[in-house]
């Protein structure tokens, strides 16, 4: 039984939307082999039927599984390494001058799949934060399965080769078993939670940063608007949102400003971006 | 190995020059006029292992900006930290996919942008 | 120092299923399927040997129709431009990378030699036993990967 050619097409835009992943024709048997165990774990009798469903009724949840499925093992450390210098040379120096009080900074990875982003997250601020401080990442992710992953924190040599410089490997991981778990110093400053995202949040604790990159995409605009708008409550007034290299809130949420940060751009909630934003770090 | 290295990085724009062991390497490098920006070492191999070709090529002042990338299925901590410490630049852990290994060449500012960001 | 428990059959499904995605099977299409080989997967042998710390070898064996799909996967070549020599370096290179992998979960100091190939002839290692093997088919050719552990020298306390 082999895909249509428009089910193909649906399946090839959504992961070239995002995973910049190029399916081209010829690879519809890919898309089965990879698709057959997603369709049978929702129900479905054939991968046929399970996208026939998802273009009738689109379901970000459904559209991130399929996404997941063809591009395992493509997840990378420090995703487009852009936000994390940024975060490097320009938000923690704000930070550390705003914070000097508390000395702590909270930080939301809100799509952490299988946790390369929190634990990217972890050890860019394990080294940019002076001694003395503390840090915490909270990782969410609409994925049961995906949270308890990340939450293990283990991974395999593939996986550790993508992105993640040597010296930071052999500095926060260990050996464990075939592949490599991250380090106790690093676990404990990150907590896992399954959330979704489209549902009332959860009362949390606000956040200094939030990532939220490479999620919006799967929900139509209004969806979008009422993420935005929900995120911008659990975000400090001056607090800084990162979203995916292709993402903007722009014409979506007046509520944030964008600025210029290092060699990308962050979110900054509008009332208190101050004239002259912050340029190249 | 050779040959898949080869194969990756000759997509990336790299002439690809070949040897054997480490000793064999230090020859064909001193008959060179330019030397490579980039130099993918296996550990495991007879007459000179790739920990020696490191340490020596890092005391040789001609070959001092060839950037030194490790190849090799030695994944123990103490080992990797040797290597660095030697002087590798990085270091891959077979088994590896293409994309992995343009990663870190893009990491090393060898290759303009990475595989899949 | 601890006791390190001896690699299982799990570990080496770990790391195959490692092998499999990065060289034999990226797309995940073609797997290696655990399971009754079949016939034995004899015809082409590759090991290597580990000593000091541990002793012993590992083998990777399979039929000379699957070590030919290895190779052209391996070389992105067509099964039929592969000679015997791609055969062997592409099967002592799954020896290498099996041994170095299995070799970071045994004790400190051991060390791999380099992959010896041996074609048409059952691979055997004398006064060794078989601490676990993996066995199945790839592309409906059986093959396998074991582990075999040695009677070593007089043990010397770790330096």
């Amino acid at each position: 039984m082999s895909l249509s050619a428009s089910d193909f097409a649906f399946v090839a835009g959504l992961v070239r939307r995002e995973s910049a992943i190029v399916l081209a024709p010829g690879k519809e048997y890919l898309v089965e082999a990879r698709l057959l165990p997603v369709a049978r774990q929702a129900g479905a009798g054939s991968v046929a039927d399970y996208l026939g469903t998802l273009q009738r009724r689109p379901d970000p949840a459904a559209h991130r599984s399929v996404v997941d499925a063809l591009t395992t093992n493509e997840t990378s450390w420090f995703r487009d390494r852009e936000p994390f210098s940024a975060l490097t040379d320009v938000v923690v120096p704000h930070l550390v001058g705003t914070r000097a009080a508390a000395r702590s900074v909270r930080v939301w990875s809100a799509a952490c799949s299988s946790g390369q982003e929190p634990y990217s997250l972890a050890i860019t601020l394990q080294q940019a934060l002076p001694a003395g401080w503390r840090y915490q990442i909270h990782a969410t992710d609409i994925s049961t399965e995906m949270i308890k992953r990340a939450s293990a924190g283990e991974f395999s040599q593939v996986e550790v080769n993508r992105g993640l410089p040597v010296q930071l490997l052999v500095n926060h991981f260990t050996r464990s078993g075939t592949g490599w778990k991250v380090a106790p110093a690093l676990r404990e400053n990150v907590t896992f939670q399954q959330l979704n995202l489209t549902a009332p949040l959860p009362a949390l604790a606000s956040f200094d940063v939030i990532f939220l990159r490479n999620v919006l995409i799967y929900f139509d605009v209004e969806t979008k608007r009422s993420v935005l708008r929900n995120i911008c409550k659990l975000l400090r007034p001056d607090g800084w949102l990162f979203l995916g290299a292709a993402e903007t809130t722009i014409g979506v949420d007046e509520g944030f400003e964008r600025v210029a940060v290092g060699r990308t751009s962050a979110y900054r909630p509008r009332a208190t971006v101050p004239a002259g934003t912050l340029g190249k770090g | 190995m050779r040959l898949i290295l080869r194969r990756i990085v000759g997509q990336c724009g790299f002439e690809v020059l070949e040897a054997g062991d480490g000793r064999a390497a230090l020859d064909l490098l001193g008959g060179l006029d330019t030397v490579p920006q980039l130099a993918l070492v296996d550990w495991n191999m007879p007459n000179m292992d790739g920990l020696e070709f490191v340490a020596a090529a890092r005391e040789d002042a001609r070959l001092r900006d060839m950037t030194l990338v490790m190849v090799t299925t030695e994944s123990e901590q103490s080992q990797i930290v040797r290597a660095l410490a030697a002087g590798a630049h990085e270091y891959v852990i077979k088994p590896f996919t293409a994309e992995a290994m343009i990663d870190k060449l893009a990491l090393l500012g060898l290759v303009p942008t990475g595989a899949n960001t | 120092m601890t006791e390190q428990p001896t690699p299982t059959v799990d570990d080496l499904r770990e790391i195959a299923e490692q092998v499999w995605a990065a060289y034999l099977d990226p797309e995940g299409v073609r797997p290696f399927l655990v399971g009754e080989p079949g016939e034995p997967a004899t015809a082409v042998s590759a090991s290597v040997s580990l000593t000091g710390g541990w002793h012993g070898h590992v083998v990777v064996s399979c039929s000379s129709g699957a070590a030919r799909h290895a190779a052209a996967a391996f070389l992105a070549m067509e099964a039929g431009e592969v000679s015997d020599e791609d055969m062997t370096d592409v099967m002592g290179e799954l020896a290498n990378i099996v041994g170095g992998n299995v070799k970071s979960m045994l004790p400190a100091a051991t060390a791999v030699s380099l992959p010896h190939v041996v074609a048409g002839a059952d691979n055997r290692f004398p006064t060794t036993r078989r601490i676990c093997e993996l066995s199945g088919t790839w592309l409906d050719e059986p093959f396998s990967i074991s582990m075999w552990q040695g009677r070593g020298l007089a043990e010397v306390p770790a330096a």
